[in-house]
């Protein structure tokens, strides 16, 4: 009897051990370009921290009607994935939305979803360019 | 830059049904999307014990709709390309915070309406 306390009590505790990230939470950063821009915005992406992203290819599927016009008559799309830290995310969206009205046949969409865990710590850091704490030497 | 207007439905299906399902979205109300070729992987075991055959080559159909229509889109996906239909397709949305890109579909609208005079 005691037993089956002890068994049903356990996940409580587990779960008060699990520490609760709340300062500068991941976001996956999406962004849907014509292909031929994908390497240009994937440096651009970078160059605001993200330091691990990558890239799908795939094709659109707007009427055409539509796409020519908004000028893309290409169907071809990269569909970038890049994961970065919530205090970047203000700031790249504003850029990638002037970035998407200025560079010709550069229009896109960008969204961020949020990351509901991440399991390591030198992945967290990784993942969110936590450069200061990493020890060197 | 608005915060959840929107979100992204995320439709696995059978390779070759990605234009049932965006025509499905369409009636409900979305207006583009962008299918990724996968691959997917079942349990081989439960596969033959089921006399079940999974096609492992899949589209994913990305889809990024308002928030207002999310339901209506989700439910046409489910009776048009559900697991029941040759498409065997599921269907999810996730929460997304932050869009940037969109045209305003009125305004779209209006530029064709103009076109068309």
């Amino acid at each position: 009897m005691a037993e089956e306390k002890n068994l049903t009590k356990k996940p409580v505790v587990r779960k008060k051990v699990h520490s609760k990230v709340s300062m500068n939470r991941l976001k996956i950063l999406v962004t849907t370009v014509m292909r031929s821009k994908a390497d240009f915005y994937m440096d651009y992406i970078q160059s605001f921290g993200a330091n691990m992203q990558f890239v799908l290819y795939g094709h659109g599927t707007a009427p055409r009607e539509i796409l020519t016009a908004l000028g893309l008559a290409d169907p071809e799309r990269a569909v970038i994935v890049s994961v970065i830290g919530e205090d970047h995310v203000p700031a790249v969206l504003e850029c990638l939305e002037e970035k998407f009205r200025t560079i010709v046949n550069g229009k896109g969409i960008a969204y961020t979803i949020p990351m509901a865990s991440v399991i390591g710590k030198s992945v967290f850091n990784f993942l969110s360019d936590n450069r200061s704490q990493v020890r060197r030497g | 830059m608005a915060t959840n207007t929107h979100e992204l439905i995320i439709c696995i299906v059978n390779n070759g049904f990605s234009d049932t399902v965006m025509e499905a979205a369409k009636d409900a109300g979305a207006r583009g999307g962008t299918v990724l070729n996968a691959r997917g992987t079942a349990n081989k075991e439960a596969e033959s014990f089921f006399h079940i055959a999974i096609q492992p080559e899949k589209e994913i159909v990305l889809i990024l709709v308002p928030l207002n229509v999310k339901d209506a889109v989700l439910h046409s996906l489910y009776e048009k390309a559900g697991l029941d239909t040759m498409g065997q397709g599921i269907a999810f949305s996730l929460p997304v915070d932050n869009v940037v890109g969109l045209t305003p579909w009125k305004a779209a609208e209006h530029k064709d309406a103009e076109e068309k005079k």
